[in-house]
């Protein structure tokens, strides 16, 4: 008995750009789907909030570090928020084996969860700084440019961040939350939030000094790294995300099969 | 022409340490490492145009080997060609022929029935104007068309699964797998669903399902293949696997007055007798012969038949039967 063949090509599926638009369309569910769910307001917003008042209150911020700050805080716990909850929860409702026998690989999804953590990240970062710009416009000279290249950079390095968390639980968003709390505090805690970049080692393990370098030079003032220090920090911020997208490629193809039980 | 080859299948799902020697039911497929032996070399064929069942009891293997047909798993050993591609080398292509409906599986709840549909549709690449053609005449066919723009969670469980099987048969496959189509599912919900897997069969798209009813398998399939602790213990049209246990018929007699257990038993056409409420049930292997040889013993003991009722094999009684001899002879 012959069989009947599907010519690969014909199918012309798997190429990259088929696959890239096909993340497009994973990143405008996500961003439906999940912008308004508790694990998701809960970090992304709730706790910029909560953290930006234990923070600042009763401390005396300069309004530049108060913005950068800020939009540090918001951009990380934004962007990191859709990401991890979207592979947990998917398991959990049972979506999940769904999905992943429509014409895409593993690696769509998690780049699908990029943009929409991206997005979701830029666009609340996007309210510290209009905020900024319209109160204390007279304080600080803004050069527009620099802060969104600080937060592109910083969004899909952030975003890319958010995939790794999503490793250890397989179907328990819960589980998700209090792992990603239990990384991104401390994480938040070594960076120089509302103050200016120290010498302090530790500073610089953490990706979001990077950002707040930039955002600092895009609010008038200088880089610690020297004259080309911004192009330094982008360039560090985007090793940080394509690493991270490497990582979490790797290690969600090892965790993908228990996440399919009974 | 073959849709579907399966050579040499196998599935070992590795232990997380901690549960190695546990976990329910696990116990049997169990081998020395503690690995669960999900899918043990299995082989076989579907024909394209064919309505192919996969039966077995619960932990089976038949999820896990689905599961490596639509490409969510790698095979441990053996290979699945799809239309001649593999199934985990060319998951991506395989997949953009295959229609899937997983056990158990659920719409996205804060969509709308419609919503799901585009969002499907679009990741098959079909174009936006052919995705709103074929939405509309699924949903109708499905009887869904109403509540098109009613968010899922709404959807009882019958809904919920005709718009799984919608979402299938968005992108047009050419085979489509159904894990327990029909399982847990009001009447009405049931029917359609099946109406529908015999009408697209008909216009040449495959179906390979599995399910746990035998009225399912025996209504649907032109071929069951009975797997039980991950191996194919027979394959078969529902017809002849009817036949294999036709020599476990039986006559359900009840009388009016004592008739004892072991005059029944002595009679030759007789293999087994077993007491049932108010009478016996006989297991016999001809049913001609030993009703006639009943009367018989009847007349000559002045016995009186309150009444009888001969017991056909169910298909489900083949499935029960075949598991024990294969379980015996393992
Ligand atoms: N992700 C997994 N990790 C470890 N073991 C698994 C996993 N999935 C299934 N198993 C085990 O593999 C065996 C086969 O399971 P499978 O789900 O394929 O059976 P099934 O025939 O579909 O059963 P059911 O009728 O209950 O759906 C079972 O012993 C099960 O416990
Ligand atoms: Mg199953």
């Amino acid at each position: 008995m012959s069989e009947e063949m599907i010519p690969l090509e014909k199918t012309r599926t798997s190429t990259f750009t088929t696959q890239m638009k096909r993340s497009f369309i994973i990143a405008k569910k996500d961003l439906k789907i999940y912008y308004n769910k508790p694990p998701v307001l809960i970090q992304g917003i709730f706790f910029p909030i909560i953290l930006f008042i234990a923070m600042t209150v009763g401390r005396n911020v300069q309004p530049l570090y108060l913005i950068s700050g800020l939009m540090a805080m918001t951009i990380f716990l934004t962007s990191t928020s859709i990401g991890p909850i979207v592979f947990p929860w998917e398991s959990m409702r049972r979506t999940f084996e769904r999905l992943i026998t429509c014409p895409i690989s593993i690696k769509t999804i998690l780049l699908g969860s990029v943009w929409s953590s991206f997005i979701y990240g830029i666009l609340f970062s996007l309210i510290p700084l209009i905020l900024g710009m319209i109160f204390l416009s007279m304080e600080l000279t803004i050069s527009l440019a620099i802060v969104i290249l600080g937060i592109i950079m910083a969004g899909f390095a952030f975003a890319c961040f958010g995939l790794i968390l999503s490793v250890p639980s397989t179907d328990t968003p819960g589980n998700t939350m209090i792992f990603t709390i239990l990384i991104k505090f401390p994480l938040i805690f070594i960076s120089p939030l509302f103050m200016a970049i120290s010498s302090s080692p530790l500073a610089f393990i953490s990706p979001l000094t990077y950002f707040i370098d930039i955002v600092n030079v895009g609010l008038g003032d200088i880089s610690v790294f020297g004259s080309f220090g911004i192009l330094l920090d982008a360039g560090i911020l985007l090793a940080f995300g394509f690493g991270f997208l490497y990582l979490s490629f790797a290690l969600h193809g090892k965790t993908l099969e228990k996440r399919f039980r009974g | 022409m073959n849709a579907i080859v399966v050579e040499n299948l196998s599935k070992q799902y590795t232990l997380p340490k901690r549960s190695k020697g546990g976990g329910m039911g696990t116990k049997k497929t169990q081998n020395t490492q503690g690995n669960v032996q999900a899918v043990d070399s299995i082989g076989f064929k579907v024909k394209k145009g064919e309505i192919f069942g996969f039966l077995g009891p619960n932990g089976a293997g038949k999820t896990t080997t689905i599961r490596m047909m639509t490409g969510v798993l790698k095979p441990t050993a053996g290979k699945i060609k799809i239309f001649g591609l593999d199934a985990w080398k060319n998951q991506i292509a395989v997949k953009q022929v295959i229609g899937n409906v997983p056990e158990m599986a659920n719409t996205y709840l804060s969509f709308s029935g419609w919503q799901n549909l585009m969002f499907i549709g679009e990741l098959y690449g079909v174009s936006k104007e052919e995705r709103i053609k074929r939405a509309e005449n699924l949903l109708k066919r499905f009887d869904l068309y109403e509540k098109r723009d009613v968010k899922t969670k709404k959807y009882s469980k019958g809904m919920q699964q005709r718009l799984l099987l919608c979402m299938a048969l968005m992108s047009n496959p050419k085979i489509l797998f159904l894990d327990e189509p029909t399982s847990g599912l009001d009447v009405q919900s049931a029917k359609i669903i099946k109406q529908i897997i015999r009408e697209y069969n008909e216009r040449g798209v495959t179906i390979f399902l599995t399910t746990h009813d035998m009225e399912v398998a025996n209504e649907l399939c032109h071929r069951i293949a009975i797997i039980n602790h991950g191996k194919i213990i027979s394959l078969d049209t529902p017809d002849n696997i009817k036949r294999l246990i036709q020599e476990h018929q039986a006559i359900d007699i009840y009388f009016t007055n004592g008739v004892k257990r072991q005059d029944i038993e002595k009679l030759p056409t007789v293999k087994e007798v077993q007491e049932i409420k108010n009478g016996f049930r006989v297991i016999i292997e001809n049913i001609h012969d030993s009703i006639c040889e009943l009367v018989e013993f009847i007349k000559e003991s002045n016995a009186t038949i309150k009444n009888l009722n001969t017991h056909e094999p169910k298909l489900e009684e083949a499935f029960l039967k075949i598991i024990e001899r294969g379980s015996k002879n393992e």
